[in-house]
C-alpha cells in the first residue's frame, strides 16, 4: 500500500519522550514559524517540570503516549535508546502507515525500528547537542517506505534547529563519532586555547572569551566561504608570521592525527554499542 | 588640553588604507546601522577595484589620504604594519587632538603610534579575520588621551563585525597568538575532523559539512551558555559512551598541550616581530 502524503500545511506533530531533544526541536520549529505550537503535542508521565516547559510555549501536553500518537500525523520517538524498542512495540497497534515515524535515538537501526513498528515509513535522524541553541548538525536516513516528500518535511523540521544532511545508514557510526561526539572535542580545544592564551599573558576571562569567539568565527568562515579549510589556512598564514609559527607547533605535535583518532575511536565504540 | 568629545550622532569616519579589513568594518558598520555610508570615506590610490568595492555600498572615495583626514573626526589606520609609520608621519600636520585616531596594525605599539602622531588620543585595535563575516574577536587598548567615550565609540564600530573586549596592551602578543592566529588552528582542526569522518566511513562532502557545523555549534554553546567548557564536556560525555571514547584519544595524544604550544609559539613570534 502506497504511503498517503502528509499535508505540510495541516499535519500534526507528536513527540514520544518529552526530554531536552524534543524540547529543542519543538522550540526551534515554533520559533522559525515552521509549525504553530497548537499543532504540536507530547506526553509527560511523571515530571511536572517537563509539562511546564512545553506548555510555556503553547505545545499541548497529554498524559499518555497513545493520545499523542492518536493526535499526530508525524511521530518523533525521542526517548532514550534503551527504551525505544519497548515504546514502539507498545504503540504498534496505532502506528499505521498513514503516520510518518521518526527516531532520533542514537545507535538504533532502521531495520529494527521498522520491525518493531510493523512498517517501513520510518526516518532515522541523528541530531547533535547544539540543536538546543539552533546550531545543530543533523543527518537523516530514509526507511523503505518513507517518501521524498516525507524526507523534505523532516528536513524542514530539523532545519529549524541547524543544518541538515541526508546519508546512507551505513555512515551513521562515523557520523556519531564526528558530529554526535564532536562537540566534546571542541570544548576541550577551547579550554586548551584559553590555557594557551593565559600562558602567553592573556587574562583568563578574556582568554576564554577570545578562544570561543575565535573558534566560532573560524568555523563560520568555513561554512560561509565554501572554501577548502586548507585554502583558508593558506590565506591567513603569511610568510614568517605568527600564524605559521602556531601552525608549525600543531603539525609537530600531530594535532591532525589525534583528532582523526578521536573520530575513529568514537565511531568504533558506536559500532560496538549498536 | 582635554579631548573634545566626538559626537556619536554626527561624527565622520575615515579609513586610511582601503583593504579588506577596512571594507569589512565599513560594511559591518553600515549593515548594522551604526553609521550611514555617507559618513564614511576612504582613499584609493591605484586599484580601481577597491574604489568600486567601497562605492558599491555608498562609501565616499577620495583620491588621497589628506582629503580623508580632513573630512573625518575618527580616523582608522588600516594600512599594512610595515607602512603605518610613514603614513602617520606624513599626515601628522593634520592629526590634531580633535580627531580620534585608531590603528588596526598588528604588532604596532601605542607608544610608537602616539609618537608619530604627536598626541596620545589613539586607540590600538586587534581585530581578526572572521570580522570579514561578522564574527570577529576584537580587542582594544586605549592610549593616554583616549577617553571612555572614545572607547565606547570604537567598541560600537567593531561590535558591528563581532565581539569586542578591552585589554592592557601588554597582553597583545598573547592575544595575537590566540585570536589573531587562532582561526588557522581551527581550519586545520576542521580538515582533520573531516578526515577522521572519512576514515570512519562518512563521505567526504558530508564529513566536511558536519565537521564545520559541529565546530560552529560547539563554539556557539560555549559563547551562549556561559558554562565552563569543561562542564559542557562533562554534560555530553556521559551520554552513550562514544563521546568519552573520542575524548580519551584526545587526552592520550595530548591535544591540549599541542594547542597551548601553538598559542605560545605564535605569541613569541609576535613579540619577536614587534
Amino acid at each position: 500500500m502506497e504511503a498517503i502524503p502528509i499535508s505540510p500545511e495541516s499535519y500534526n506533530l507528536g513527540f514520544i519522550g518529552a526530554g531536552k531533544m524534543a524540547e529543542s526541536i519543538a522550540r526551534g520549529v515554533v520559533k522559525s514559524g515552521v509549525l504553530p505550537p497548537q499543532r504540536i503535542s507530547t506526553a509527560v508521565h511523571s515530571n511536572p517540570n517537563r509539562r511546564i516547559a512545553f506548555e510555556s510555549f503553547g505545545v499541548g501536553v497529554r498524559s499518555n503516549n497513545s493520545a499523542v500518537v492518536e493526535a499526530s500525523d508525524v511521530v518523533i520517538f525521542s526517548v532514550k535508546p534503551q527504551v525505544v524498542k519497548d515504546v514502539v512495540l507498545q504503540l504498534k497497534p496505532m502506528l499505521s502507515e498513514k503516520k510518518l515515524l521518526v527516531s532520533v535515538a542514537a545507535g538504533v537501526k532502521l531495520k529494527d525500528l521498522q520491525e518493531w513498528a510493523g512498517h517501513s515509513r520510518f526516518i532515522r535522524v541523528m541530531p547533535n547537542t547544539p540543536s538546543a541553541i539552533g546550531e545543530g548538525a543533523t543527518v537523516m536516513s530514509l526507511g523503505g517506505a518513507a517518501t521524498e516528500e516525507d524526507g523534505e518535511l523532516i528536513s524542514k523540521l530539523f532545519g529549524s534547529v541547524g543544518k541538515v544532511w541526508r546519508a546512507d545508514e551505513k555512515s551513521f557510526d562515523g557520523i556519531t563519532g564526528l558530529s554526535g561526539s564532536g562537540p566534546a572535542y571542541i570544548f576541550l580545544a577551547i579550554e586548551a586555547l584559553a590555557d594557551g592564551g593565559v600562558a602567553a599573558g592573556v587574562p583568563r576571562e578574556l582568554a576564554l572569551g577570545l578562544a570561543s569567539q575565535t573558534v566560532l568565527g573560524a568555523a563560520s568562515m568555513v561554512t560561509k566561504s565554501g572554501k577548502h579549510p586548507g585554502q583558508l589556512k593558506d590565506d591567513v598564514a603569511s610568510p614568517g608570521g605568527t600564524t605559521i609559527a602556531g601552525v608549525h607547533e600543531l603539525e609537530k605535535g600531530g594535532l591532525r592525527g589525534i583528532l582523526m583518532n578521536a573520530v575513529v575511536a568514537a565511531a568504533k565504540r558506536s559500532q560496538e554499542l549498536s
